[in-house]
């Protein structure tokens, strides 16, 4: 442990995390597409220049904890030189999903040849290509889930690549919307470049560089003390996701959490291997899944860095839908596997810790994408969505309703603007009441959106949680399962968790996300 | 003809009276269960006839409504299908990491939310007529409910108002307020809208109680509120629209201290009021600018409101040290009780305490000499802290001062750096009673060059009252493609907005002759989902790629754009008062000095001049370090700084040290 000033330490974590909300403020200001200005799908953080990360603004919980291995990746035999940028989507180097593309700038001082810091940041673009709108169709190879990015320069010595920008636009379906976000992109690490400097300029690098070690440091005791307070022992929990979208097999998700003292070892050992469908999970989005449920354990407001993971040990088999290999097609493993990565080691953890641990919340984003021609507005369109659900019952409180949980935190698109944009009409839009799992906290009510088309096109769904119900704690009883039907005018057909298929003008798509896992038994007085 | 500004605060009730071209100050007790009281104990002082005088208040009971979730029991309307999009909002959690976790109050229960059969689109047409027969029920069952108040909000109602204001009418036969949202608010996002037209419907019958007590004192006609965008309306007004109103004593703070500062000679000021428990600074280039994307209680409200940031740190806020051994300051509050350790019964060190021991307050000298702070107490409090985390006791004061100041210094930042203003071309105006012994090291590390500290730094928000015109904000979403729609066809609109306006501000009770307008159009690229206001005219589109390349860095002419709100506002001018002059004096400040006191400054201790500032006068110069005190405040002049008194008895303070070159 190296030396440090209590109140330094302060003011530098205050100094460094605002750095990262600053780039997170110009990137929501001067993004173009409603997935980031009116659902905050970013995430900004920054980087010490051995691509450690020291802090970072919280937006996205599972962007969190992977962005550390983009900037890794990134600059994995590579060289940088001020004013580059460097850009990426490629889960197999660095990324989550293809949708999430991530920039990465390095920043010099005034003297030395390697960047003293990177600053990077991330955004779930609307579309990227590949075989469906919204790119996070029923593939079964990456190849199928739109344009891969390995890490390349998009900005090279303060010039854009133009050959670069014109070789990923030509891949997508709404160009201009990629155009404009890409420029907030920039202009988000511009900004934290910028702030680095000033912070520098008035500390001096070398006690900058000093403070960042130290908050590292200073994480990593946090995060042991919230470890400590874990009986040791070895706590196991397994838990589905309903199936891939492909087949209809269940998909296990093993795992035992073992606690020493103040570290702990995160075994994934038994979980099914990598499947064909989409929902297999890089190594990046587990960790991200196990540094947002240790993160949650600290009480204390701490910076999210890398420190925290000192104490961590993450075994996850290669080749499983923890750790999946290339080709695997990766959508659904960033924003469906990573829910159930959380319900488990939190399954696990209510073993130890009961009076902490809330029971399972609705356990997916429920990704929704309508694509096609706009026949009115004249122009293709790709609608995203992620629809909230119930939050799991809490040990001392019920659970709360129609809201975000765990690895996501987006917001939703008002119904004004969806309507101004889209050729589509919202019918209802509401808290799916009785939904959550009663008990002695009941568990949060999900939602139900119903969107009708007024132009025929395809509707993805990316859900879960339709078969295996989000699960309740100490006699608590489970949420409901989520559902999804087609409403025409002869029929209410029932579909799956996971689809893709053209819908008729004027049919309705009508989804209902699972409330949350109610928590303790129920008793009379309770209801 | 005599005004008077009242500022209602939590202890005192503060008064500006002027008349004549002279200008007097009252002070009393706040009366809270019944604010009404101390205004009018306040005004019994003073030989106010039954003619010619007006009365502008700033009113906390909308805010305190709301925060304290004390307000009317209201039922809302909406589109069937959608009655839970208050409760859902945007759907996100405030805090990622806790469990814990809660959402801020849904002010309308489940049981209080009714949905109406109607529909229509974002174009405005209509889908579905509105079901009238329901209505009859629908207004039975709100009588039977004894609702106090309804809120109205209607899925696209910004477009084509038309079944809205068919509810409202049938509603107002209940004969309590009725809150509709294309009144309050007529711009699209169902949610803000919505919540700004319910947190209207909430506050509103209080406001209408309060002001009805007041008004049948003191007569109807004189009374005037000011609203949270720095401008007053009247009482009438702010009965129908009290969620105006929600931040009018911290608006009349920061007019109050614009106009000081623009008299002494800044155009450009960052606004500083450092209290116990928190901290609210606000930026001002020119003109004072508004915000419609602000939140307060958790709720958001888009009605026009002085862009306001507050942090929780103030002189009460506790020192703490984390698990993880780094020196923590607030959020967490001694507040009133049990107060700062020096107060007598708190155990917690707090920010006045870290200055005490440094012995930048003079414990004879608090609050006038009112109240004698406890040194011996505070010293060793923060001795038995500095042992526990092995510190020196005065580099752990000190650190705390350093630690809260980061705070503060993040909150300027969130208002001046982040929205692409530079901090070295404004001056400081601290106003607070905790706001002089931080405000040179907030400057200096914010390469701020100008301090000003103003003359009755507590009556402020009160003289601000009386400084402030009458204004009224006008909103319509048009939602339109700039390039493909004709300019006259927006400009009719504008000009609906002008005469509706201009008739308001007549029924205001403000003469032809002193209105003005301005229209703003609220741009975006198309495809985008948040805009850029710019000035109205034929050239919006080059204004706003202008704008846009002047805020975010880039622009493209070629993209089209998109026009969603127009907006007018409406100026009544208001006479402004004198400011208060002081008795010329010498550059020698000597006459003031009333002593020294060793203090602890950069790791030594310095014997320092001590000065009253009531004896200061104007012309007074004195060089930092140095200490003027007053009853409520004391005022660090730092080292490196000099600070000059001006013809009004304002100290301004001058960093005399290169900038950019300073250390935090």
């Amino acid at each position: 442990m190296g030396r440090y000033d209590p109140i330094k330490l302060e003011v530098f974590k205050n100094l460094l995390a605002s750095v990262a909300e600053e780039m997170g403020v110009a990137l929501c200001r001067t993004g173009h597409s409603p997935n980031i200005k009116e659902r905050r799908d970013y995430s900004c953080a920054i980087f010490d220049g051995g691509s450690e990360m020291i802090a970072q603004a919280a937006h996205i919980p599972v962007h969190l904890g992977s962005m550390p291995l983009a900037v890794k990746g990134a600059m994995e035999g590579r060289h940088v030189g001020p004013g580059d940028t460097i850009i990426l989507n490629d889960p197999y180097r660095g990324g989550t999903h293809l949708p999430d593309i991530t920039l990465i700038s390095p920043v010099f001082g005034d003297e030395g040849p390697s960047p003293l810091f990177f600053v990077a940041n991330r955004a779930h673009h609307a579309d990227v290509g590949g075989m469906a709108p919204g790119s996070m169709g029923m593939a079964t190879e990456i190849f199928q889930e739109g344009i891969r990015i390995p890490p390349v320069m998009l900005v090279e010595g303060g010039t854009l690549r133009r050959d670069v920008v014109d070789l990923l636009l030509v891949n997508v379906r709404t160009p201009q919307e990629r155009e404009g976000d890409l420029e907030a992109q920039l202009a988000a690490n511009e900004t934290g470049r910028r702030r680095l400097l000033e912070i520098v300029a008035r500390y001096g690098a070398d006690e900058t560089l000093h403070y960042m070690e130290e908050l590292k440091a200073y994480a990593e005791r946090m995060t042991r003390e919230a470890i400590r307070r874990i009986s040791d022992g070895r706590y196991s929990f397994e838990d589905y996701l309903d199936d891939d979208g492909i087949t209809t097999e269940p998909v296990r998700i093993a795992v035992t959490v073992t606690v020493t003292g103040d570290q702990a070892v995160i075994d994934f050992t038994g979980t099914s291997p990598q499947v064909a469908g989409s929902v297999n999970a890089v190594y990046a989005v587990t960790l991200s899944a196990v540094f947002y449920v240790f993160r949650c354990l600290v009480d204390f407001d701490i910076p999210s860095n890398a420190g925290c993971m000192v104490p961590l040990t993450v075994v996850a088999p290669t080749g499983t839908v923890v750790n999946a290999l290339p080709p695997a097609a990766v959508a659904g493993g960033n924003v469906e596997m990573s829910q159930r990565i959380v319900d488990v080691l939190l399954g696990a953890l209510a073993k130890a810790l009961p009076d902490r641990i809330p029971a399972a919340s609705a356990g997916t984003m429920s990704n929704l994408m309508i694509g096609g021609y706009d026949p009115e507005r004249g122009r293709n369109y790709a609608y995203y969505e992620t629809i909230a659900g119930g939050m799991g019952a809490r040990p001392t409180r019920d659970g709360l309703d129609a809201i975000q949980t765990h690895m996501t935190n987006t917001w939703n698109t008002p119904i004004e603007a969806l309507e101004h944009a889209y050729p589509i009409r919202v019918l209802r839009y509401e808290i799916r009441r009785g939904s959550g799992g009663k008990g002695k906290y009941r568990g949060g009510d999900g939602i139900r959106r119903d969107f009708q088309l007024l132009a025929g096109a395809t509707v993805g769904l990316l859900s879960d949680r339709r078969r295996f119900r989000p699960y309740g704690l100490h006699g608590g009883e489970s949420g409901q399962a989520g559902e999804s039907i087609l409403m025409t005018p002869s029929e209410e057909r029932p579909l799956g968790s996971k689809f893709h298929i053209r819908v008729g003008a004027g049919e309705v798509i009508s989804i209902r996300t699972p409330g949350g896992g109610g928590h303790g038994r129920r008793t009379e007085a309770t209801g | 003809m005599m005004m008077i500004g009242v500022d209602v605060g939590g202890t005192f009730t503060d008064f500006v009276f002027v008349a004549g071209g002279r200008l007097w100050t009252q002070k009393v007790l706040s009366t809270p269960p019944d604010p009404a009281r101390g205004v009018l104990e306040g005004l019994s002082h003073e030989a106010v006839g039954e003619e010619g005088w007006q009365l502008v208040h700033g009113s906390t009971v909308a805010t305190n409504a709301l925060l304290e979730q004390k307000g009317a029991k209201v039922a809302l309307i909406t589109t069937a299908g959608f009655e839970d999009v208050l409760e859902i909002g945007r759907q996100e959690r405030v805090d990622l990491y806790d469990f814990m976790v809660e959402r801020p109050p849904v002010v309308v229960p489940r049981s209080l939310r009714f949905g109406v059969r109607e529909r229509v689109d974002c174009r405005g047409k209509v889908l579905e007529p509105l079901d009238e027969e329901s209505l009859g029920p629908l207004l039975d069952r709100l009588a039977k409910e004894k609702v106090e108040s309804v809120a109205i909000c209607l899925l696209s109602s910004y477009a084509n108002p038309s079944h809205e204001a068919r509810v409202l009418h049938r509603a107002l036969e209940l004969g309590i307020p009725v809150s509709a949202s294309h009144r309050i608010l007529p711009e699209y996002r169902e949610y803000e809208r919505c919540a700004t037209t319910v947190v209207n419907a909430y506050v509103s019958p209080l406001m209408e109680r309060y002001l009805g007590r007041l008004e049948a004192e003191i007569g109807e006609g004189r009374l005037r509120i000011m609203q949270s965008n720095g401008g007053s309306i009247s009482a009438a007004t702010a009965r129908q629209e009290a969620v105006r109103t929600i931040l009018s004593g911290p608006a009349g703070g920061v007019v109050g201290a614009v106009s000081v500062a623009k008299h002494a000679g800044f155009d450009k000021t960052i606004t500083f009021d450092m209290g116990g428990t928190s901290t609210d600074v606000s930026l001002v280039d020119g003109d004072l600018s508004v915000t419609t994307e602000a939140a307060v209680g958790g709720l958001p409200l888009r009605v026009p409101l002085l862009n306001i940031h507050t942090v929780g740190s103030g002189g009460g806020s506790l020192v703490w040290i984390d698990e993880g051994g780094a020196l923590r300051v607030g959020p967490q509050s001694a507040g009133a009780d049990p107060g700062p350790v020096c107060y007598g019964r708190g155990d917690q060190i707090t920010v006045t305490d870290a200055h005490l021991c440094l012995g930048r307050l003079d414990p004879d000298r608090f609050l006038g000499g009112k109240m004698r702070l406890d040194v011996e107490r505070a010293e060793a409090a923060m001795n038995d802290l500095a042992r526990q985390v092995k510190l020196d006791p005065l580099r752990l004061a000190e650190g705390t001062i350093t630690v809260a100041n980061a705070a503060m210094e993040k909150a300027i930042r969130v208002i001046s750096v982040e929205r692409g203003y530079d901090p070295r071309a404004f001056c400081l105006v601290s106003f607070g009673g905790a706001g002089g012994l931080h405000a040179c090291s907030l400057a200096s590390s914010l390469s701020i060059p100008w301090v000003l500290v103003p003359m009755h730094a507590g009556l402020l928000s009160a003289y601000g009252m009386l400084v402030a015109d009458v204004v009224k904000d006008y909103a319509k979403t048009i939602l339109r493609p700039t390039t493909t729609t004709p300019f006259e066809e927006i400009e009719a609109i504008v000009n609906l907005l002008q005469e509706q306006g201009l008739r308001e501000m007549k029924d205001e009770g403000v003469a032809e002759g002193l209105i003005t307008t301005e229209a703003f159009v609220d741009m975006r690229y198309l495809g985008q989902s948040y805009e850029l206001r710019v000035p109205f005219g034929r050239d919006v589109a080059s204004r706003f790629h202008e704008l846009h390349r002047r805020s975010y860095g880039y622009a493209n002419p070629a993209r089209e754009t998109e026009s969603v709100t127009l907006r007018l506002r409406v100026r009544g001018k208001m006479d402004k008062p004198p400011l208060p002059r002081v008795e010329e004096g010498s550059a020698d400040a000597a006459s003031a000095s009333v002593g020294t006191r060793r203090i602890f400054l950069e790791d030594h201790w310095v014997e320092t001049p001590v000065y009253a500032r009531e004896a200061l006068r104007a012309a007074n110069r004195i060089g930092g370090p140095a200490l003027v005190v007053e009853m409520s405040a004391t005022t660090l002049v730092a080292p490196g700084w000099k600070a000059t008194v001006d013809a009004q008895g304002n100290l301004l303070l001058k960093n005399h040290e290169p900038l950019g070159a300073l250390r935090g």
